[in-house]
């Protein structure tokens, strides 16, 4: 009886997360299960886009039961759609959204996603500035470039030389040293 | 580095030699010190800082016989009574290693302590905060090409030391160029971003081309780099993650630019260039 209540539940879960991507869309899926719930919440559906952001597992527990054979939606899958994560999805099916301000090592940043049809069509950037307000980069990494596009740099321009760590033999013969040299 | 050369400040160095290579430190001339002044001051500097690589030298070298790192590896002491300079390195190096995901390891293949990927930089870092302990403000120490750098050339200025970085193809070259500090060390303002690579103090450099192939890769991309700079705020991240990316490969690159606040200078085995925002123009 556990077993199947647990079956259930994740079923139910399951279904709800589908409706999440696919509200708006067509659910011409008319496979089992899973399908008899995703359309039983299909009838259902625009009433949980309108509701709060956060689709409590109150109303995901009821969306269940409304839909199909109510022992699909039984207690044990009211507790489970609250913690599957479905909620997020199942609610938002357009709009846009604004996300939390993040502390992040290159200042605050917040972001806005545009939902239209269950899919996220556009992220933009609410913030992303660092304390002075000058905005920052904030995707840092490395592509490939020539040598042209480098900083420059003339060993009579610079102060100091680095590189793979040299030998005291090395040294010797390396810029470094005719720098270190010019400055005794 | 379109900033011209107007040296109006000479700079002093003073060299040692230690743990294989040549250390050098620079410090500009002080108009409103006596000259003798001047280099007393640099000459005790040295010797400062000379004392504290040479101690953690003869701590760490492996081709010391009687260093207790080798006598680690020699099985005649184990970590737990090591002493607590090593432990503490160990620590160090054994945390690094969880966030390279390996790519940085305190262990030779063998299966042999070797502490020496870290040792420097932390000499290095030790070594600087000697120097601000000092009261000297302004300084550019170079360690066998790994380079922690504090205020500017021009006292009194926040214009950036300007780092070199050797072509790994033709030593007598410079590869590109990099602005480092303007800033005083350790004292970060606040909002004060480095995203525009102008206050960064460290800048380490990794590779095969001085040394032979001392890094051993733990992924099948080993031999993708032929040299990898790292500039960063501190020395000993700059260090290791140089060390990481040499070993890891692209993977590591991308994951170190992704994770850490540094720039990043890689040269493929080919000649190629990968290079973050920082290093280009």
């Amino acid at each position: 009886m556990r077993i199947r209540a647990a079956v259930s539940a994740a079923l139910a879960s399951a279904g709800i997360l589908l409706v999440g991507w696919q509200s708006g869309v067509h659910v011409s899926d008319t496979r089992s299960a899973v399908a008899a719930a995703a359309t039983g919440n299909q009838a259902s559906g625009t009433g949980i886009t309108d509701s709060s952001g956060a689709a409590s597992s109150e109303s995901a527990a009821s969306s269940g039961t409304t839909g199909n054979s109510g022992t699909t939606g039984s207690s044990g899958a009211a507790g489970a759609s609250g913690t599957s994560g479905a909620p997020g999805a199942a609610a938002k099916a357009g709009g846009t959204y604004d996300g939390d301000v993040v502390q992040t090592r290159f200042g605050t940043v917040q972001v806005q996603i545009t939902v239209k049809a269950g899919q996220i069509t556009d992220v933009t950037a609410l913030k992303l500035t660092d304390a002075e307000g000058r905005s920052v980069q904030i995707s840092n990494y490395a592509a490939p470039v020539l040598r042209d596009e480098v900083l420059q740099a003339q060993s009579a321009d610079v102060q100091t030389v680095g590189g793979a760590t040299v030998t005291s033999d090395a040294y010797l013969t390396s810029l470094q040293a005719a720098l270190d040299a010019a400055n005794l | 580095m379109q900033q011209t050369s107007e040296t109006a400040h000479r700079l002093r160095a003073r060299t040692f030699t230690c743990m294989g290579t040549v250390i050098s430190l620079a410090v500009p001339t002080d108009a409103h010190k006596a000259p003798q002044a001047a280099a007393d001051e640099l000459e005790a500097a040295t010797a400062v800082v000379e004392c504290l690589f040479t101690e953690l030298d003869s701590i760490f070298s492996l081709y010391r016989p009687d260093s207790e790192a080798s006598r680690l590896v020699r099985g005649e002491l184990a970590l737990p009574e090591a002493s607590e300079e090593m432990r503490a390195r160990y620590e160090e190096a054994a945390e690094w290693r969880l966030l390279t995901e390996g790519s940085f390891t305190p262990e030779r293949p063998d299966g042999a302590l070797d502490l020496s990927g870290i040792v420097k930089g932390h000499a290095i870092r030790e070594a600087g905060m000697s120097l601000l302990a000092l009261g000297m403000a302004n300084w550019c120490l170079n360690a066998g090409g790994d380079v922690l750098v504090s205020g500017s050339p021009n006292p009194g200025t926040d214009v950036p030391w300007r780092a070199g970085i050797v072509d790994p193809a033709d030593r007598r070259t410079l590869l590109a160029g990099f602005p480092l500090g303007g800033a005083a060390l350790g004292l970060p303002r606040l909002g004060e971003k480095t995203a525009d690579g102008g206050t960064r103090a460290a800048l380490a450099t990794s590779g095969s081309a001085e040394r032979g192939d001392h890094i051993w890769g733990v992924t099948a991309g080993a031999a993708e780099f032929r040299q990898v700079s790292v500039a960063a705020a501190d020395v000993v991240t700059a260090d290791v993650l140089a060390t990481a990316i040499m070993a890891g490969g692209v993977p590591m690159l991308n994951r170190a630019t992704a994770m850490w606040d540094i720039e990043a200078l890689a040269v493929r085995t080919h000649g190629e260039l990968l290079a973050t925002g920082g290093f280009r123009r």
